[in-house]
């Protein structure tokens, strides 16, 4: 994808000014400074976005395809504070929508991070492996969101937090995040939680789910223990066993490592689904 | 690249061949940051140093733009349009040395002429001069040239800028010799006991000589005091330079250097490296407010998330209205389950007089406070009474609150049997056979203006619609609320029937049997109409 985008790129820089769009295209790119942590805030509205890492050297490179009659691009970094994104022009933008943008967002390895990743209605695919992050939060409002984890993170996270509002939400290799706490907050929609990836410690899930289905997809080995506060909520617990209150994989005690999920649902299902 | 001469870099190699034989070496200033900006009717490429400088060249809208300076202007869609396009397309894959590189080599399209050509040549040499670190090391077999430039990067933009001043080289440098010190965007000092011994050329930058030069000084944009007990060889030559102090001895006279009548002239001379600097100082500030501005803009709401947090609030709220649904409707299971009777109470004075029921809920709302100020006081002057008053400070409002929410529960029924006797489509699954189900419907129906207004919260350009439709339900709310804690105070929390509806065969029969009786027998007929009967009577 980012080959076709430069190619995009390449061909709206090498065209003669002669259509009547009113799209822009940006490149943007940054060398590191040093090795201080970087606070990142990316902020996207509409279209298609992405974030992988980019090899050393490079703190971000951005290529970006926007309305510049309703968007304005942002790219500032002060006081290893990393601000990249668009912003919009006017107070609303609904209505009058032409042909929708796109953000391909590269972040540099090595450098320690507390990425905070804000999205609308997007297309997005995001590969936060090989990134080295110290803090997470992604927020996403209508989207249809792919998050995967490809590398361990070297970093260990406090807490990662997911907030998703009406979205077809899947993320993949939760357990290369290295994080103590992971907190998913989902309204409305289609949540998948891929919990395989190289989990480093023992680590607690907290879902708190609105409308929807969950499915939980549980690497054989990996020890889950489920405490389900819910409401209107079918649960699927292929492979738990419940004791007590709470369901509990068979491999629980004997686990190497061992993730609580709490789950906080009122309407929709759960599934449970073992990854064989 | 990082040893190649300058060919591009005109001033030095002219101050060169003025001057002596001399090798410039350069080589490409570190770039931290990238930004190319095209669209139909710009090409931008902005630039940021290591050293926290930055240079930003636009062609926009027909006009050439260099650090925020119009210097020319261009033809949208031609020749140098494109070549400038063609070099952006090159620079978005490249960073730091290859883009440096890339750009410092751009030339400008040959074929260029008049005013176009010169505004290529200034982008082509902005470039060279911006990406270079210069680095002048001297190779003088027959002499000694040594120089020194300050601020290298205002300076020769400034200078390469200044074809004014390139024109009065020739004569400000004639016949200097060999031996000359040059001083760039600096100021120079000569103390009292120093002596210099060739000659001492000082561009942009302030002199001060106090000691002995024995060659001649050359100033070019900037100036020379010689108090008193300085001595200069030579002459002093001004080239765009003033005099501030001439007590000294100059030996070969005081000369200004005036510009050939053949010199090109520049349409915009760039300004003063310190003007420059203010310039850019002011710009950044202007910019730092507009970024403030945006974000304090954003902050209040206006971002690219608002729609979509709309998604999340209407979900949001609508769970919220189903837990509330839920947990009254526990309560009213519980005060079904244990105090049926009463409730029926409640709700039977609730329907039969609301107007009276609310009157007396907002009376009893009113009195609320001093009620318990005043219990609370009684209580505190009796030493008996000082652990009651204890008891009571958190109890009475729990008491309150709670015949509030019985009072609610029971209008809730009541307006679940009313719904139920409808017959509207989505009303069927109430059943008043069941009074939990009667008040579940109830209470929805008493909160389906909160439902409503957390729809609307995602559908644009309703927002004073959905504000009414939320006054309307917290009014209604209020409303309910008032009915039925008046009801609760009449029927003292259930305890005292207001009305009597139960049926009794013996008072139906005997009320049929006195149906034609006159006036005076009303009251056998109150059961059999469900009149109202006071329990006080």
């Amino acid at each position: 994808m980012r080959k076709t985008m430069m190619v995009a790129l390449l061909g709206a820089v090498s065209a003669p000014p002669l259509h009547a769009q009113s799209m822009r295209t940006v490149t943007m790119s940054r060398q590191i400074e040093d090795r201080n942590e970087v606070q990142v805030d990316v902020e996207y509205g509409v279209g298609r976005f992405s974030v992988r890492p980019v090899g050393e050297g490079l703190l971000y490179r951005m290529n970006l395809s926007y309305d510049e009659d309703r968007f304005e691009p942002v790219a500032e970094y002060s006081s290893h504070r990393l601000d990249v994104g668009v912003r919009s022009l006017r107070r609303t933008h609904l209505g009058g929508s032409r042909q929708s943008g796109e953000l391909q967002l590269e972040l540099g390895r090595g450098v320690p991070m507390d990425l905070d990743l804000e999205f609308g209605a997007v297309h997005a695919e995001i590969d936060l492996g090989g990134l080295t992050l110290t803090d997470l939060d992604l927020s996403t409002g209508a989207s249809e969101s792919v998050i995967e984890i490809s590398e361990p993170n070297p970093e260990v996270i406090e807490s990662a937090s997911f907030e998703v509002g009406a979205a077809d939400f899947t993320l993949h290799d939760l357990g290369n995040l290295n994080a103590q706490r992971i907190e998913v907050d989902a309204g409305v929609g289609s949540l998948k939680l891929w919990l395989d990836g190289d989990w480093r410690r023992d680590s607690r899930l907290t879902i708190d789910m609105g409308l929807g289905a969950l499915e939980l997809h549980v690497p054989e080995g990996l020890g889950i223990q489920l405490r389900k506060d819910s409401f209107f909520t079918a649960l699927d617990s292929e492979g738990l066993v419940k004791r007590g209150d709470n369901y509990e994989s068979l491999d629980w005690n004997d686990a190497e490592h061992q993730v609580t999920i709490d789950l906080d649902a009122a309407f929709g299902s759960v599934k449970v689904i073992w990854i064989r | 690249m990082l040893q190649r001469p300058l060919p591009r870099a005109a001033l030095l190699l002219g101050l060169a061949a003025f001057l002596t034989p001399l090798a410039a070496k350069a080589q490409e200033r570190e770039v931290v940051s990238k930004q190319v900006s095209v669209s139909r009717s710009e090409a931008t490429l902005d630039l940021e140093f290591s050293d926290d400088t930055a240079l930003e060249i636009s062609l926009r809208d027909g006009l050439v733009m260099i650090d925020g300076d119009n210097v020319g202007s261009y033809q949208p869609g031609g020749e140098l349009d494109a070549a400038w396009r063609e070099l952006l397309g090159r620079a978005v894959s490249l960073e730091d040395g290859p883009l440096s590189e890339a750009l410092a080599d751009w030339r400008a399209p040959a074929d260029l002429a008049g005013s176009l050509a010169e505004v290529a040549q200034r982008i082509d040499q902005t470039l060279e001069t911006s990406l270079h670190d210069m680095e002048v090391q001297v190779d003088a077999s027959d002499g000694a040239v040594s120089i020194s430039i300050g601020n290298q990067s205002s300076l020769l933009g400034a200078l390469l800028g200044s074809a004014e001043r390139i024109g009065l080289l020739p004569d400000a440098l004639a016949d200097l010799g060999p031996d000359v010190r040059l001083h760039l965007d600096e100021d120079v000092d000569i103390g009292e006991d120093e002596v210099v011994s060739g000659s001492l050329v000082v561009i942009d930058g302030d002199v001060v000589v106090e000691g002995e030069v024995r060659g001649s000084v050359v100033v070019i944009g900037g100036s020379i005091d010689m108090p008193e007990g300085s001595q200069i060889d030579g002459a002093v030559r001004l080239a765009d330079a003033r005099v501030v102090r001439n007590d000294g001895t100059v030996r070969g006279g005081v000369v200004q250097v005036e510009s050939r009548p053949s010199a090109p002239v520049r349409p915009t001379p760039p300004a003063r490296p310190d003007v420059q600097r203010l310039r850019d100082e002011i710009r950044e500030e202007v910019r730092q407010e507009a970024r403030n501005a945006a974000r304090q803009r954003d902050d209040r709401g206006s971002g690219l998330m608002t729609p979509f947090r709309a998604v999340g609030r209407a979900a949001g709220g609508l769970v919220e209205n189903a837990f509330t649904i839920l947990i009254l409707g526990l309560i009213g299971a519980a005060a079904v389950v244990f105090a049926g009777e009463k409730v029926d109470v409640i709700a039977e004075t609730a329907r039969r007089s609301p107007g009276r029921a609310a009157m007396v809920g907002l009376a009893g709302t009113f009195l609320l406070l001093p009620a318990w100020v005043l219990g609370f006081v009684a209580l505190v002057v009796s030493i008996i009474g000082i652990p009651v008053a204890l008891a009571w400070l958190p109890l009475f409002p729990l008491a309150a609150a709670l015949a509030g929410i019985v009072g609610y529960l029971a209008v809730a029924r009541n307006t679940g049997e009313w719904l139920a006797d409808s017959h509207y489509p989505w009303t069927g699954w109430i059943r008043k056979s069941n009074p939990l189900i009667t008040m579940i419907g109830g209470l929805v129906g008493l909160m389906a203006l909160f439902v409503l207004a957390n729809v609307l919260t995602v559908v644009p350009f309703v927002g004073f619609v959905r504000g009414l439709v939320l006054a309307a339900g917290s009014v209604l709310t209020f409303v309910v609320i008032q009915i039925g804690f008046g009801s609760v105070l009449l029927t003292r929390a259930g305890r005292r029937r207001e009305y009597w509806s139960t049926y009794d065969a013996d008072e139906a029969w005997a009320a049929a049997m006195n149906a034609d009786a006159g006036p005076g027998d009303e009251e056998a007929r109150a059961p059999e109409t469900g009149g109202e009967e006071s329990a006080d009577a």
